[in-house]
This record gives structure tokens, sequence and C-alpha cells, in this order.
């Protein structure tokens, strides 16, 4: 669970003060840079993205971790650095997902070792390492509204819960919104992404830049697709990425992670308990080319869960699944920009109860595309639609549109 | 005065003095002076959460002091005088140099791009609304202005880089040097308002009048705005 700093009047008084901000600036003249400052050593940013689509409480292809719907959303968000030496600093966030309470998503200290060097050492609550998406999830930097499947959609496993048969996985194919399983815990709770980037995991950071290649490593406590505040099983996660660019506009990236997902709550319910496999592997490719008006980014992601089935024909499942999306973004003009996305979510074969070989979770597959109008460098107006395909659960096709408002400092 | 009124101002600037001032002598005289501005001027950038590549160290210094000097209204012959040229606006160490540029109106800006990552250049000024969309390294883009006004530019790609270009329409303008001191030289002798922009704050106009072949000393303090 993210550390919750309780208090519905702190609450309130955030949402207020940061719903005050773009009023504030549009009344100031909109293309001033703005900034936040606290003396000479303490700087803050923020954003306020408000999405408002249609209900969806029957469908859920856009759940988040946090049980919020990414098409249906007010989020607020707060960060700040503060400068505590010439090479050391403080930096937090802190945001608001539709009004509830406040969710400290990330605390770190920044380390700069070297001076002149683009070499840093971070440690605490710590941004994703893998693929590039999980770095850019502020919505200025989103081609449209919604977030990839990769990092959003909710698959049907649970860190705290575990099925006993693969009849008892596959019944919950397309319910990852609110999977339930005999083994572990039994309130409900939402399945994972294949990667989060709503919660960010805690451990330590290395990266390091020069020119053009990038290499970043993390050690971290939970895993890509269940981040941790506090221990949950006694793992450590290790990821990295490297990364080139070229003077083409072309940059490639490179990542990789494995640890352990599964809690030990519920592998110690288990026999052999904690020395059962329950590893994350994660393997990525990521690719963004910018040149003139247009940017398109791509990435690709393969992960398998290792996960006990106690009663299965072979206890030790490994379950499979890749994603991969391609996503361009064009400027016709200065104020006006076109968004689009498509994606495809697919998942490996497990054996069912007839002996057929099926995939353990339904394929899902979307496209999205939106028209955009900067009516200031902070503030921007987004409307589009959205259709998602899945070859699971009751509700196995939607379309949704959608419209956003976006204001960032 | 809040940056739109600004706009309004130098824009005025070309138009009011038309008919009043057609009749002042080409003698000339030379405004110069100091601008005291606030204290920790030196910007803090905009925090970087998540993406270290997109915050290099060497974006940490932003220098904030320069202001740009200039006259209210300007001699009828000024206008005819003008003669718009080129000028640069590097983007170097993820930041733009100079951070601050007074032009006249039509000259072409050039916007070199001389770090080792693509660059953007963009504003949404309503004098001038432009896009140079993504560029290499060692590549170029330029842009020119012929409406006077404030033009506040940016880089889509690195939030934390911004300037500011300020189009006149006459020749009567300096941005301070390092110590904050200006020189407006060749200036009709006459009797004119005199402005200072600041990114920092605002400061009072003074009223000045030039004498011929002599040097009137004017300071300034800017006062804090925000």
């Amino acid at each position: 669970m993210p550390a919750r700093m309780s208090g519905r009047a702190v609450s309130r008084l955030f949402v207020a003060a940061l719903l005050a901000l773009p009023a504030s600036a549009l009344a100031q003249g909109a293309d001033r840079p703005l900034g936040l400052t606290l003396g000479r050593h303490v700087s803050f940013g923020g954003e306020v993205a408000l999405v408002a689509g249609p209900e969806d409480d029957d469908a859920f292809f856009n759940y988040t971790d946090y049980e919020r719907n990414a098409l249906r959303i007010l989020r607020l968000r707060l960060f700040s650095e503060w400068r505590i030496a010439a090479r050391l600093s403080l930096v937090g966030e802190i945001k608001s997902e539709d009004v509830a309470a406040i969710d400290a998503a990330a605390v770190y200290l920044r380390w700069r070792p070297f001076a002149g060097r683009d070499f840093y050492v971070q440690g605490g609550r710590i941004p994703p390492v893998i693929g590039a998406f999980a770095r850019r999830a502020y919505g200025r930097d989103n081609a449209v509204l919604g977030l990839p499947l990769a990092y959003q959609y909710l698959t049907s496993l649970r860190p705290d819960a575990l099925p006993a048969t693969n009849t008892d996985l596959l019944r919950m194919r397309g319910r990852g919104w609110q999977p339930s399983y005999p083994i572990g815990e039994t309130a409900l709770e939402p399945g994972i992404p294949l990667a989060s980037v709503a919660k960010w995991d805690t451990g330590v950071e290395a990266a390091w830049r020069h020119e053009r290649v990038q290499l970043a490593g993390a050690l971290t406590r939970g895993s890509p697709a269940a981040p941790v505040v506090r221990e949950t099983n006694g793992a450590l996660t290790w990821s990295s990425r490297a990364a080139v660019t070229w003077t083409s506009g072309l940059s490639v990236g490179v990542s990789a992670a494995r640890g352990r997902w599964i809690e030990d709550a519920v592998a110690d319910l288990l026999p052999d308990g904690r020395s059962r496999p329950g590893s994350q592997s994660v393997v990525g490719i990521d690719a963004e080319f910018g040149r003139s008006r247009w940017l398109v980014r791509s990435e690709w992601l393969r992960t398998v869960f290792e996960m006990p089935i106690v009663l299965a024909d072979d206890p030790d499942a490994r379950l499979s699944s890749w994603t991969a999306f391609v996503e361009a973004r064009y400027r016709p003009h200065p104020r006006w920009q076109i968004g689009a996305r498509a994606e495809r979510l697919a998942f490996g074969d497990i054996r069912d109860a007839a002996g057929s070989m099926t995939p353990w979770e339904g394929d899902v597959d979307r496209v999205e595309g939106t028209l955009g109008y900067r009516a200031s460098r902070h503030l921007e107006i987004r409307g589009g639609w959205q259709h998602d395909w899945r070859d699971a659960g009751r509700i196995r096709e939607r379309g949704y549109p959608t419209c956003g408002v976006l204001f960032w400092f | 005065m809040a940056p739109a009124m600004r706009s309004i101002v130098i824009a005025l600037a070309a138009i009011a003095t038309l008919g009043l001032r057609s009749g002042t002598t080409a003698e000339t005289g030379t405004l110069r002076g100091r601008i005291e501005v606030p204290d920790a001027a030196a910007a803090v950038p905009r925090p970087s959460v998540a993406d270290l590549a997109g915050h290099s160290h060497s974006a940490d210094a932003v220098d904030r002091r320069r202001c740009v000097v200039y006259l209210a209204s300007a001699p009828m012959p000024a206008f005819d005088e003008l003669r718009p040229g080129r000028a640069r606006m590097d983007q170097r160490g993820e930041q733009f140099s100079p951070r601050v540029l007074a032009i006249t109106a039509g000259t072409i800006v050039d916007f070199p791009n001389s770090d080792r990552t693509f660059h953007n250049v963009f504003s949404l000024a309503k004098s001038r609304t432009f896009d140079l969309g993504r560029y290499a390294p060692g590549r170029t883009g330029a842009v020119r202005f012929d409406r006077p006004g404030i033009v506040p530019v940016f880089c889509d790609i690195h939030s934390h880089m911004s300037a500011y270009i300020l189009v006149f329409g006459h020749p009567y303008f300096a941005v301070t040097d390092d110590a904050g001191r200006y020189q407006i030289p060749n200036v009709p002798a006459g009797s004119y308002s005199l402005m200072v922009w600041s990114e920092l704050g605002v400061a009072a106009p003074r009223r000045v009048t030039v004498p011929e072949g002599g040097t009137i000393e004017t300071d300034f303090q800017v006062g804090r705005d925000r």
C-alpha cells in the first residue's frame, strides 16, 4: 500500500491549492515560464489532469492498480526538489487521485557524486527503471489520454493470493479488476499490471548519461508488477536499462528485470513455502524517433511470472505474456496535435481442465486517438476515442469517448 | 505590470508616436544607467522527478538578471531607419543563450542547436506563434519576427528551457550586461518615457529628457511582482 498522509482536510487543502494554480497562471499571462520556488534551494512543479470519460463499471478496461479508471479521473501531482547541498537533493512527489487521500508517490535522495558529470545515485521510493513510458507517465508527455496496456491493464494475478488449480486461474480471465483465489488473502483486491507506473518501488538506483548513452540499474524491494513500500517477501529485484540515442533522432533502449513478486504471507501457505519459484522476469525494448513535427514511440515488453499452482499437473507454472505498442504524435500547427496509439497484450497458454491449451488471461487489443489543443504552454485540452477488445470476460468490446484538460507547471 | 500588458506597451510604441514627434532633430544623446534586480535572481530549475535524461546537470544555472531598457515611444525617423538583420539565440547546455534577446521588428533569429541532443523551439505568443519542430545537433532553425511584442520561447523536449525575445518597432533599447548596466546611444534629443522589462518584476517608468550631445544617467530598481 502506498504511504498515506491522512486527513481529509489536508487532502482538500492540497486539491484546492493545485486547482487554483491554472486560474492564477492564466490570469497572470499564460505563456510566461511558470515556476514556484522557495528561496534558492527548493523548487516545485505540478500537474493537474482531468480526464472525463464515461463510467465503466462492468468492462473495467482502463482501471488502474489504484482501482481507479484512467479515463475518468482527476489526478493532482505536486513534486519538489530540495537542494540540500551542491550535489545532494531530496526529491519528492505527492499525488491525489479523485480527491481521495494524498499518496507520497516518490520520496528519494538524489546524490551526484561527481561535479560536471551526469551520474546519479538515488535511494528511496524511486522511479521505475525498465521501459521508457514509466519515466514519462506525466500527462504532457503522453501522446493520448489513456495509459499503455503494459503499465495499466490489470491482469488476474495477485501477489497476495494464489489459485490452487489451473481452473481457478482460468476462471478469473478478464476479471483483473477484482480476482479472487482460494489460497491467501480472501479480501477483494485488484490484480496487477505487467509493470506498474501508478506505484513506484523502494530501493536504490544508479544512473549515468554520457553524450548519447544512458545506463541505469536499480535494486528494489518489490517487483516491476508489484512495487512495495513495506517489505512483503524479503527478496530483492534487480532492474536495468541501457539506451543509445543517434543523431538521426532515433533512440533505442533495452531493459530487463527479475525479482520475486509473490508475498511471503501466501507462499508460507504452500508446501515448500518460500523456496517455491515466484519471480517475475521482464525484458523490454523501447524506441523513439522524433524529427520535425513527428514523434513516434514504440515499446515491446515480455514478462514471465513464476507461480506455484499446487494442484496443477505442473505445480510451478511459468505464466508468460507480451505486449507491444506503437504511438505517434504529429503537430500540424504549434497549437494543435494529433496523437494515436495501437497496442496488443497477449498471454501464454496453460492446460485447462479438458486438457486443451488456453491463454491464462484474455488477450487485449486497444487503439486510441486524440486531437489536442495547446491553449498555452501550460494548458492543453484533448479529446478523442479509445476502443478496446478482449478475448475473455463478460464484456469483450467497448469504445470510450475521451476528453481531458491538462495543466502543468 | 503583467507580461500581456507589457507586450501591448511595446506594440503600441511603434504606433503611438507616428504623428507626434515627426519634427525631432537629428541631434542625439545617450541614455545609460544601472538596473538593480531582486536578490535570489538565479532560478532553481523545475524539479525532474522521473526522467533524468530530461535534466542535465549543466541546466542548473539559469541567469534571470538580464533586463531590457527601452523607450516607450520614439521619434518618427526611427521607424524609417529600422535596419532589421539577423540575430542568434543558441541552444547550449540545455539552455537558450542569450536568455533575453532584444531585436527590431523584421529581424530573423537563428536558433542553432549546439548541444548533443535534439531540441525544439516553439512559442505560442500572440505576436509570433511558431514551432520549429525537433531538430538535430548542429542544425539551425530560423524565425522572422515582424510584429513588436514579447515572445516567450520554449523547448518542448526540455521543459526547463525558456527564454524571451523582445521585438521593438524602434531601435532605442538595450539589454543589461553582467553588472546590470545599459547604454542606449544615438537617441534623438527630446523627452521620453524610459521603461524596463524584467522577468523578475517591475520597475516604474521614468520620464527623461535627452539633451543634444549629452548623456543622461538613469538607474532603476526592479521590484517583485509575484
